[in-house]
């Protein structure tokens, strides 16, 4: 099998921090794959360097086995990006918005104007599509973002967090969407905190901690016999939980201080 | 849990946590809804909460003065906790403080040394400055809403707090600060300018405590009103574009009033007669008045500073609980496609296509095409009235070339304005040529509405100075400039990209930080526009009017040039242009 994303020592540092410390990603082509790991982990800025968005300090990332930061062209028409903050083009209605990028990849205005009613009806925004992306909500702005991310029919497809925030309604279309996507042979690479998400959606799971990937491979090998909560929780480690000896005036029942 | 207790006495709490409170809509992290006013999080500064979570300890109703003390404790631990640490924002806090001392110094004086004029041109006078300061206390605030962690009454509503209470402490926090100390030392000036002896002293102190808490009981009462408005975009939107409207209007105005209207002193003496009796006015008779004339608008003042509180508190009421209603929503007419008619079908005509949107949404850009224009019909005026009627021919050809340098300007961060969105483009254009393209497409949309603007600023102002022969060469030279502002506008794009902050009020265009950046690159800019144009201006300058059939011609190499060099610097920096224009706001 081949990768669709394979990374090398990648590095990246701000200031006196190192936020990724020589990251080796290794994601098989056709797959649904969870990138996971706590906040600060490294993860929006490992997703950064392999898309281009970032310029990484070290180290390598291949995609279809063009290199992002030599081979951009190939790259870019290979790829599609939904990254975390969500900032669009605000002023711009949600059928604009996806007009615009269509056309700036030279796509025919015809195609794209068929595209994007197809997409805006299975995303569930036809309603809105003539409303500006400024007044979209949480779940809204992720879905319009995940079609922008399509709209060129890309074999791997980033997405930082889409889950975040989305409600449970929008939630079951982008899983639909990006189902159909993984079925045809096309990867989905995915940030995420929740672990039921990722066990129910991936059959690929890379475990970041503090900018290094501490575990990787097919789901079931990760978990193994726990949970992948559990697994994930042995793997990066968590503080001491013994009873917290503060608090003791927290609850509808306070104990009397002593 | 408690019950609403009537109108007069709305508990915010009981709404916040009974009715799923008082701003129930809420896509999180939005980011063109920047202020910190919906609840997820209200006051930043921990030990500013930590004075907060006090009021909410004991769940009994403060007395006043312990209100007072912590409200004026909290807007004191706000200000400084926003200067800790930074060391850029302390010097410029020293230094507006050293300017409010020097400001209050001199506004005092100025009152005072109005002994020393006749009394009625001091009257006229302290009348007028009261209600300039008056007018600016209603209406500054408005400006720096967001700014400021107290004018937000939304930002109280979760603690447990009577409407009363929550009035008192914003009165409190309002008065609280440098500014109102200086409004209120310029406004004491009065006392020793007007009074007419020792005892209109005790006339005249009350006098100026009531004008001064009148200032910021109307202030209070317009920033509650608007409160709402002013969380939405569309309230935002329009704000923004009226504010620099009114900025404007200023100068406009001066110079209208310059030519015409005369005699100062008649006109100093008709506004003042205008202003009698409004409350600034009559603060200044108090004064002047003493006795009981003076006793009984004191009294007068006095019942309209209550009826004030009153107003403000029953609004605040409301303000408090009424839901956010910004998410009402219209939508925009489809395009028909005007662009795709004269351009081929692709990049370029999806760039013009957006571009032409955002000059008519984006307020930023209408901000930006207002201004420049503004200055064009000052700067026309100026030329074409000055009193000897004649105007030479190269004045008439520098209006529309200041016209053509200030809509080239407009180009010099052409990124900052997709700002965070700028990723958008970034994973698209993956060769030089297709940065290129975009430039062009920014270029041939400034061009579109610029070129015709240049024109009807040549013929104007040819027509108006009776002098027709200057509009074609006006109008060439006019086009070439905006050609080379193009040019020199895409490489400043990419050489000196910065932020500029969603939330905009007419005065800052760029984030913090970012000030002496854009200025560079405004001074830079303007430089190398008026250096590169000196082969085809220096001749017109000079008599040598033919030159200039070859300035647009110029102009559109120039322009060329500039979008060459500045996409094969762009395509190499892309990555860094997109965090130096996504700085935070």
């Amino acid at each position: 099998m081949t990768d669709a994303v394979r990374t090398h020592g990648l590095f990246k540092r701000y200031g006196q921090q190192v936020a990724v410390a020589g990251v080796d990603l290794a994601v098989p082509a056709g797959s649904f794959a969870g990138l996971v790991g706590p906040n600060g982990a490294g993860k929006t800025t490992t997703l950064g360097m392999i898309t281009g968005l970032l310029r990484p300090d070290g180290g390598s990332a291949m995609i279809d086995g063009y290199d992002v930061w030599r081979d951009p062209v190939a790259v870019k028409a290979r790829i599609g990006v939904l990254p975390e903050g969500l900032r669009l083009f605000e002023r711009l209605s949600g059928r604009e918005l996806l007009l615009y990028n269509g056309r700036l990849r030279r796509i025919p205005k015809a195609d794209v104007e068929r595209r994007a009613d197809e997409l805006l009806a299975v995303m569930d925004l036809t309603g809105a599509a003539d409303k500006l992306v400024v007044d979209y909500s949480t779940g809204m702005r992720k879905k319009i973002g995940l079609a922008a991310a399509l709209l060129h029919n890309p074999s791997v497809l980033f997405l930082d967090e889409p889950f975040e925030g989305v409600d449970p309604v929008s939630a079951a279309t982008l899983t639909d969407v990006l189902r159909r996507f993984t079925a045809s042979g096309a990867t989905v690479i995915f940030s995420s905190h929740v672990m039921d998400l990722v066990e129910r959606l991936c059959d690929w799971v890379s475990v970041m901690s503090a900018g290094h990937i501490v575990a990787q491979g097919p789901l079931a090998e990760i978990r193994g016999a726990r949970t992948l909560n559990q697994a994930f929780l042995d793997l990066v480690g968590r503080p001491d939980r013994t009873t917290p000896t503060g608090l003791t005036w927290l609850g509808a029942n306070p104990k009397a201080d002593q | 849990m408690t019950t609403p207790t009537g109108p007069e006495d709305p508990h915010p709490s009981v709404d916040a946590s009974g009715r799923g409170g008082p701003h129930p809509s809420s896509h999180a992290p939005d980011p063109d809804h920047p202020y910190p006013s919906k609840g997820t999080s209200a006051i930043h500064d921990p030990s500013a909460q930590h004075v907060a979570s006090r009021v909410t300890a004991s769940g009994e109703s403060l007395r006043p003065l312990a209100t007072i003390g912590l409200f004026a404790q909290l807007k004191v631990r706000l200000v400084v906790g926003g200067l800790r640490g930074n060391v850029r924002q302390l010097v410029g806090f020293v230094f507006a403080l050293a300017g409010a001392v020097a400001l209050a110094g001199f506004g005092f004086f100025v009152m005072a040394v109005l002994r020393l004029v006749p009394a009625d041109v001091a009257l006229s006078t302290t009348t007028l400055l009261f209600a300039s300061l008056t007018f600016a206390w209603m209406f500054m605030p408005l400006l720096a809403f967001g700014l400021d962690d107290t004018p937000d009454p939304a930002k109280l509503a979760l603690f447990p707090l009577r409407t009363r209470e929550i009035a008192l402490g914003l009165f409190t926090s309002s008065v609280t600060g440098v500014w109102p100390a200086v409004t209120l030392v310029v406004t004491s000036g009065a006392i020793v300018g007007l009074t007419p002896g020792p005892v209109g002293v005790l006339v005249g102190v009350p006098a100026v405590l009531l004008q001064f808490a009148l200032c910021v009981v109307a202030s209070r009462l317009i920033t509650t009103v608007l409160s709402r408005a002013l969380r939405s975009r569309r309230g935002r939107d329009v704000l923004a574009v009226s504010t620099i409207v009114a900025v404007l209007l200023v100068p406009l105005s001066n110079l209208l009033l310059d030519r015409g209207v005369g005699d100062p002193m008649a006109v100093l003496h008709g506004t003042a007669a205008a202003l009698r009796w409004t409350p600034p006015g009559m603060a200044a008779h108090a004064i002047a008045d003493g006795g009981l004339a003076g006793l009984a608008e004191v009294a007068v003042l006095a019942v309209l500073a209550v009826l004030g509180c009153l107003l403000w508190i029953k609004v605040l009421g409301r303000a408090l609980v009424t839901p956010d209603v910004s998410t009402k929503v219209a939508s925009v007419r489809r395009e028909r496609g005007l662009v795709d008619r004269f351009l081929p079908d692709g990049p370029l005509a999806a760039v013009v296509t957006k571009e032409l949107k955002y000059v008519r949404r984006d307020p930023r850009f209408r901000v930006n095409w207002g201004s420049s224009l503004f200055v064009a019909v000052v700067v026309g005026f100026t030329t074409v009235n000055v009193d000897t009627g004649r105007v030479s021919e190269w004045q008439l050809v520098l209006v529309t070339l200041i016209t053509g340098l200030m809509i080239g300007l407009m180009s010099a961060n052409a990124f900052g304005i997709d700002g965070r969105s700028l990723w958008m483009n970034a994973v698209v254009f993956a060769t030089e040529r297709d940065l290129r393209t975009d430039l062009a497409g920014r270029h041939l949309t400034t061009a579109l509405i610029g070129a015709p603007t240049l024109a009807v600023v040549a013929v104007a102002a040819g027509v108006a100075a009776g002098q027709p022969a200057t509009i074609v060469p006006a109008l060439l030279a006019g086009w070439g400039l905006l050609g080379v502002g193009l040019g020199v506008g895409s490489m400043l794009s990419v050489l000196l990209p910065y932020t500029i902050p969603d939330r905009l009020n007419a005065f800052t265009g760029a984030a913090p930080g970012h000030g002496g950046l854009a200025f560079a690159g405004a001074f830079a800019g303007a430089v190398s526009i008026v250096a590169l144009s000196l082969p085809f201006v220096i001749p017109t300058l000079l008599g040598v009017v033919w030159v200039q059939v070859a300035a647009p011609f110029y102009g559109l190499l120039v322009a060329l040039l500039g979008r060459r060099l500045a996409a094969r610097i762009g395509h190499a920096r892309m990555p860094e242009m997109m965090q130096a224009v996504s700085k935070p706001t």
